[in-house]
């Protein structure tokens, strides 16, 4: 019995292999898609804010003044220097975002500092980038309580902030959003993977000769599963080697931990995305259901904004999306080296997931008929 | 004087000549048909003479204009209809007609062709909810809006019952003035027969040109002299029932239905159907489009839900133990769904093991189907690549392979050539003698003559179950098609 | 004419008939305004830091009672390093604090006191929060603490100004900011079936017989989408200002100006997946891997286009959003800015048009096959 039902599982995951693998075109936006995003999302992205462009207005224009606009010149996040000739011209550098920051030294500044009395720089940052604005303006306020540790004659009390980043000592933003880009791109092209299958079946009319054959519910289920959850297996571990080996992001975890993980969070997506193409009728229904999915799911992850900031209903709302726990075990291995207890309750949420949309998906395949 | 003007006509696609070195004068005034087996090129002339494809080499004109440079005003001349009529399945009849008509520029005036379709009372329809018989004909109307000088219709009687054929032969003959031509592609050779033209296509080249009547007396002459030039066809003793050995059966009778109902709303697709089919019977559902054949066939295999009634296949159940029912049954679905990427070959290999067959016993199977079904040498190309025939004939192994003692097959001949045609019903001929029971649908009526019994259908209700001598009987006719028309067009008196 | 007419009609009782295209112009939309509103929050996010205090000092207990007071920071105090170190593996604290003995003598003394600061390195972004808000709750602390007259003095005080948005509110950059993704995703969505369905129908087929022109089918593509998608813009900006009170600084027609050429890039880049490859299954796989992570990783929204490499910058020069971002959210918060209007509309214009370009040299007048 048990044979019989795995050779026809094996038959169904050979058919679906050779659908998704035979047609060249297909296979090349299966494999280019998610490497190439890799690629370009690795490189480009950073939090890091370089490159600043400056404004500044220098009513002083003393040795103090030019001493502290030289930090400002030497710091290797700023860029170009624009020296404005009046308030006008100031503004109007930031308004048509010809800078990112503007920077305002008042004609007392050098008699302050001579007589060691308290002044003022003003710091104006472009807030329509609030994120990277308020970054670059801590920037400029950290060279200049630089400056005023060495000018202040009057050494007394103070605080000193001795800073350990466990697990990555220099916070390199790089590895961070690459163990968060792996788990998305996994998610985009499982999603792709699974989401038309069903439906695209359902509209060519071929469904029709499974649901006639005796393979049972379970069988066109499994055989359903297995082909997307290996190319997206595959995939994900090209990823994750390409992310350790080319962008040399430390692997601090156990590798077995970590594959096992993957295979559960790729299964729970593929639960999802089987879920959705059974119960849309068209490919057009399924394309809309995906995207209703995979928009939510990835700006509710955590990445963005993390889950504790959320309204509770949201954060409630979360623990449905595999991707959010997907990307606390990569992350988690990957950086941290989880321990068992850890990926363990995280895998529970998944297993969860994937059990109910799976036994969703295969209960519609025959229950379905009108 | 000539309507179109074809001349060394070429068409390659990849290395296949789809038309080869063709030379041929479509007339004036005339409808001219246009056979020829599955792949003889017929498409791909049609679509040459309307200027949808480029040829490789040779010249066409078309009304006297070049199709390839001078469409534009050749548009407004012709209509044509493509296999899959181009209707807007979400837009309704009126709609459909109203965008034909600002697209050919010509005045909403649907009157006479809302009286020949009789879509009159559907107007407000979505094109997608009506009947295949309808669709064609909405189609057919869309086409000929405009009054075109030249009329090309691609297979426009594909799966279409004999009134609504009858409707588009009239429509299409009352419709055109007496200076219109019109180029019909069809299966069917009676409708040829009646045309004024057969032009017969072999392989990309034209094998036969003239009158019908210079060919042959009558429609029965003229199907065999056809089957003559494209080849020829020989009865001979089918293989496949030879070496079949189907699953022993002691039940009598193997297929049941009981009260089988199926309603929508207040809509009852089929009423109160009940039937018996016996072993090694062929049992015919026939009846106009839409009439609730396709439903019956969906409940009898368990692909739709009955409201009401039961469907038993060798006394089981099939809602209530749907595999055991079904790993009795071989099914054959319309439009031969096959997976297309796969080949030949992995497409067997695919059904043999869905349906259990044990690895070992796998490619012996395979490799005695390929040979026993004629598939040597093409079975690694991909199956959507095949010719219709060949699909068909695939789709029959795949609903063969597990050696079920009943078939169930619907529309199993749609849009394929005469020669595939007489071919398959030999092979099903042949295998009921050898016990298989088999439920078929079909719209071609020389077919269901081949049927022990027939069920006629008429709005989801069976209006007369027989042997097709006593449906003739009872219809006072000598032919199928007849007795079909006069015990529809009785019933929907009747039922008035 | 009439021929585009009736052909953008028809193309309309489509629209009007598929409930999905309604969902894709309306539902969507809203779905997106409200994950951006109440689920992204980039301004105050509040961190849980453990604080373990060795201090015995009981003016030490205020500077721990100031951790517990901040608004930016959910602390717990630990009684052994251990526990709160396991804590942070464990995630579940993304930081701690810890005091050593000799702090507040070191300050009584005039001297530097050592305030030890562990984050969690995994989560960069918060792992920076921690850092600040941890070092600002502390220097704060010293100059309300009875050492503050010893501390030293600061002379050059940075004084730090937020033009456009003085609340430092993220959403108000993120909800415009949120419409033009969901504008390129609608775009591609609407658009990407709607050329490989009429191919895969066959209904195609039927057109090309008739006399319809290239440009006809072209622009009875675009017209009726465009429409649709410029109700459903001002859709997102009714949510926007209506409903969520963005403050809109600028120029309605202006706003709608610029809108109308972005959604002609979006919609340009749907149809071209659709007549290029003419198969519902591929444009489908295409646009669902291409229509949402470009947009929202490159387009400068959360992650700063100037700081990219420099050949990434060129390529983000491809991506429409780019340039509606830096529009629509200077548009809302700072108001009409000629050079950033104009700049930014021409090279819309140069992409909506050589998209359009390619889509009609893509459109085939003629079956090949």
């Amino acid at each position: 019995m048990i044979r019989d039902s795995l050779r026809r599982i094996f038959a169904l995951i050979k058919k679906e292999f050779i659908t998704i693998w035979k047609d060249p075109k297909s296979r090349g936006i299966i494999i280019a898609l998610p490497l190439l995003q890799l690629l370009v999302f690795a490189n480009a992205i950073t939090m890091e804010v370089k490159n600043i462009d400056t404004v500044v207005i220098d009513r002083d224009n003393s040795q103090e003044s030019r001493e502290l606009l030289s930090r400002f010149e030497h710091s290797p996040r700023f860029r170009k220097f624009y020296y404005a000739k009046d308030e006008k011209d100031f503004k109007s550098k930031i308004d048509t975002q010809k800078v990112q920051i503007g920077l305002y030294i008042n004609t007392d500044f050098s008699s302050k500092i001579k007589a060691q009395s308290p002044t003022e720089v003003l710091i104006v940052v472009d807030g329509r980038q609030t994120n990277s604005a308020s970054i670059a303006g801590g920037y400029a306020s950290q060279i200049i309580n630089g400056y005023n540790n060495e000018i202040s004659a009057h050494k007394g009390a103070s605080i000193n902030a001795v800073v350990r980043n466990w697990y990555n000592p220099n916070l390199e933003y790089r590895w961070y959003i690459l163990t968060v880009i792996v788990a998305m791109l996994a998610l985009v092209i499982t999603l792709l993977l699974t989401a038309l299958s069903v439906a695209r079946e359902r509209e060519m009319g071929t469904f029709d000769q499974l649901v006639v054959s005796p393979l049972s519910s379970f069988e066109i289920l499994a055989g359903k599963t297995v082909p997307p959850l290996i190319i997206a297996m595959i995939l994900t571990c090209i990823m994750t080697l390409i992310v350790v080996i080319f962008f040399k992001v430390p692997f601090a975890g156990s590798v077995i931990l970590f594959l096992v993980s993957i295979f559960i969070s790729l299964l729970s997506i593929v639960g999802v995305g089987l879920f959705i193409s059974s119960i849309c009728k068209t490919q057009q229904q399924a394309i809309l259901g995906v995207i209703t999915f995979q928009m939510p799911a990835i700006l509710l992850s955590g990445f963005i904004s993390p889950i504790e900031d959320m309204p509770v209903f949201l954060q409630y709302l979360t623990l449905l999306n595999p991707i959010r726990f997907f990307m606390v075990l990569t992350r988690g291995i990957f950086l941290k080296g989880m321990g068992l207890e850890d990926v363990i309750t995280n895998w529970i949420p998944l297993i969860l997931i994937a059990a109910v949309t799976l036994s969703l998906a295969g209960w519609t395949f025959k229950r379905k008929l009108d | 004087m000539l309507t179109a003007e074809i001349k060394n006509l070429t068409k390659t696609f990849g290395s296949l000549a789809a038309i080869d070195n063709l030379s041929l004068g479509i007339e004036k005034g005339k409808i001219t048909g246009l056979i020829g087996a599955d792949g003889s090129g017929k498409t791909t002339l049609i679509r040459l003479i309307t200027g949808l494809l480029l040829p490789d080499s040779g010249s066409v004109l078309t009304l006297g204009l070049d199709p390839f440079t001078r469409r534009d005003e050749l548009s407004l001349k012709i209509g044509y209809m493509p296999q899959k009529f181009g209707l807007y399945e979400d837009l309704t009849v009126i709609e459909n007609l109203r965008l034909y008509a600002d697209l050919k520029g010509v005045p909403y005036d649907f009157d006479k062709v809302l009286a020949m379709t009789n879509l009159e009372p559907f107007q407000d329809r979505l094109a997608g909810a009506l009947s295949g018989g309808m669709k064609q004909k909405l189609g057919l109307g869309c086409s000929l809006l405009g009054t075109p000088e030249f009329l090309v219709l691609d297979e426009p009687s594909v799966g279409v019952d004999p009134i609504s054929r009858r409707d588009l032969m009239k429509m299409v003959r009352e419709l055109i003035t007496p200076d219109t031509s019109v180029l019909w592609s069809t299966a069917y050779l009676d409708e040829a027969e009646s045309f004024d033209m057969a032009v017969i296509l072999d392989k990309g080249k034209v094998i036969y040109n003239g009158r019908p009547d210079e060919l042959a007396a009558d429609k029965k002459e003229f199907e065999s002299r056809v089957i003559e030039l494209m080849g020829g066809y020989k009865r001979e003793e089918s293989l496949i029932a030879k070496n079949y050995q189907p699953i022993e059966v002691i039940e009598e009778c193997t297929v049941l239905a009981e009260k089988l109902e199926k309603k929508y709303g207040n809509f009852y697709a089929v009423k109160n159907n009940s039937f018996c089919i016996n072993r090694g019977e062929i049992f015919g559902l026939l009846g106009p489009n839409g009439a609730g054949k396709s439903t019956s066939f969906k409940m009898m295999c368990g692909l739709a839900k009955p409201t009401g009634g039961t469907a038993k296949i060798m006394g089981i159940d099939i809602l209530e133990n749907p595999g055991k029912a079904r790993s009795n049954l071989g099914y054959m679905a319309q439009k031969f769904s096959l997976y297309g990427s796969l080949t030949l070959r992995q497409n067997l290999e695919f059904f043999a093991s869905a349906y259990g067959i044990k690895f070992v016993d796998r490619k012996k199977r395979v490799d005695e189907i390929i040979d026993i079904f004629g598939f040597k040498g093409i079975e690694d190309q991909k199956s959507e690549d095949l010719p219709l025939g060949f699909k068909q004939r695939l789709s029959l192994a795949c609903a063969l392979i597990h050696n079920p003692p009943i078939l169930f097959l619907d529309e199993p001949t749609s849009g394929v050539d005469i020669i595939a045609r007489k071919e398959f019903w030999n092979h099903i001929t042949a295998l009921a003698k050898r016990g298989v029971t088999i439920l078929v649908t079909t719209h071609f009526m020389d077919e269901a003559e081949y049927c022990d019994r027939i069920s006629l259908f008429y709005k989801g209700e069976a209006i007369a179950v027989g042997t097709p001598d006593e449906l003739k009987k009872k219809a006072d006719t000598d032919n199928m098609e007849d007795a079909f028309i006069n015990l529809i067009m009785g019933a929907g008196v009747d039922t008035k | 004419m009439k021929i585009l007419k009736a052909l953008i009609k028809k193309e309309f009782l489509q629209i009007i008939r598929d409930p999905s295209s309604i969902i894709i112009a309306f539902i969507l939309p809203l779905i997106s305004i409200l994950i951006y509103m109440y689920g992204i929050n980039l301004d105050t996010v509040k961190v849980t830091v453990g604080i373990k205090n060795d201090d015995p000092s009981v003016e030490v207990q205020t500077l721990v009672k100031s951790f517990g007071h901040s608004k930016y920071v959910r602390s717990k105090v630990y009684d052994n390093e251990s526990s709160l170190s396991e804590d942070i593996v464990r995630s579940k604290l993304k930081g701690g604090v810890i005091i050593p003995n000799d702090f507040s003598s070191k300050l009584s003394r005039k001297q530097t006191g050592d305030l030890l600061i562990i984050t969690d390195g995994s989560e960069v972004n918060t792992a920076n929060y921690v850092q600040n808000y941890a070092s600002q709750i502390a220097n704060k602390w010293l100059f309300t603490s009875k050492h503050a007259p010893y501390a030293s003095k600061t002379i050059v005080n940075p004084q730090m100004r937020v033009w456009y948005n003085q609340d430092l509110d993220s959403h108000y950059f993120i909800l415009p900011g949120s419409i033009a993704i969901t504008m390129t995703l609608i775009g591609i969505l609407l658009t990407a079936l709607v050329v490989a369905r009429e191919w895969e129908r066959g209904t195609m087929e039927s057109l090309l017989t008739t006399r319809v022109r290239k440009i006809d089918i072209v622009l009875s593509k675009y017209i009726p989408y465009f429409t649709l998608g410029m109700l459903s813009m001002m859709f997102n900006v009714f949510m926007c200002t209506v409903v969520f009170q963005i403050p809109f600084r600028g120029n309605l027609l202006v706003l709608f100006g610029v809108s109308g050429l972005f959604l002609f890039t979006s919609l340009g880049i749907g149809l071209l997946i659709s007549s290029v490859l003419k198969n519902q299954f591929l444009a489908s796989q295409v646009s669902l891997g291409i229509a949402f992570l470009p947009a929202l990783l490159l387009s400068g929204l959360m992650f700063p286009i100037n700081s990219m490499p420099l050949f990434f910058q060129h390529l983000t020069r491809i991506l429409p959003p780019r340039y509606y971002i830096t529009f629509i959210e200077s548009e809302f918060m700072a108001g009409t800015i000629w050079e950033i209007v104009l700049l930014n509309s021409v090279f819309l214009t140069v992409l909506g048009l050589i998209l359009f370009g390619l889509v009609y040299k893509k459109t085939d007048m003629r079956l090949t096959k």
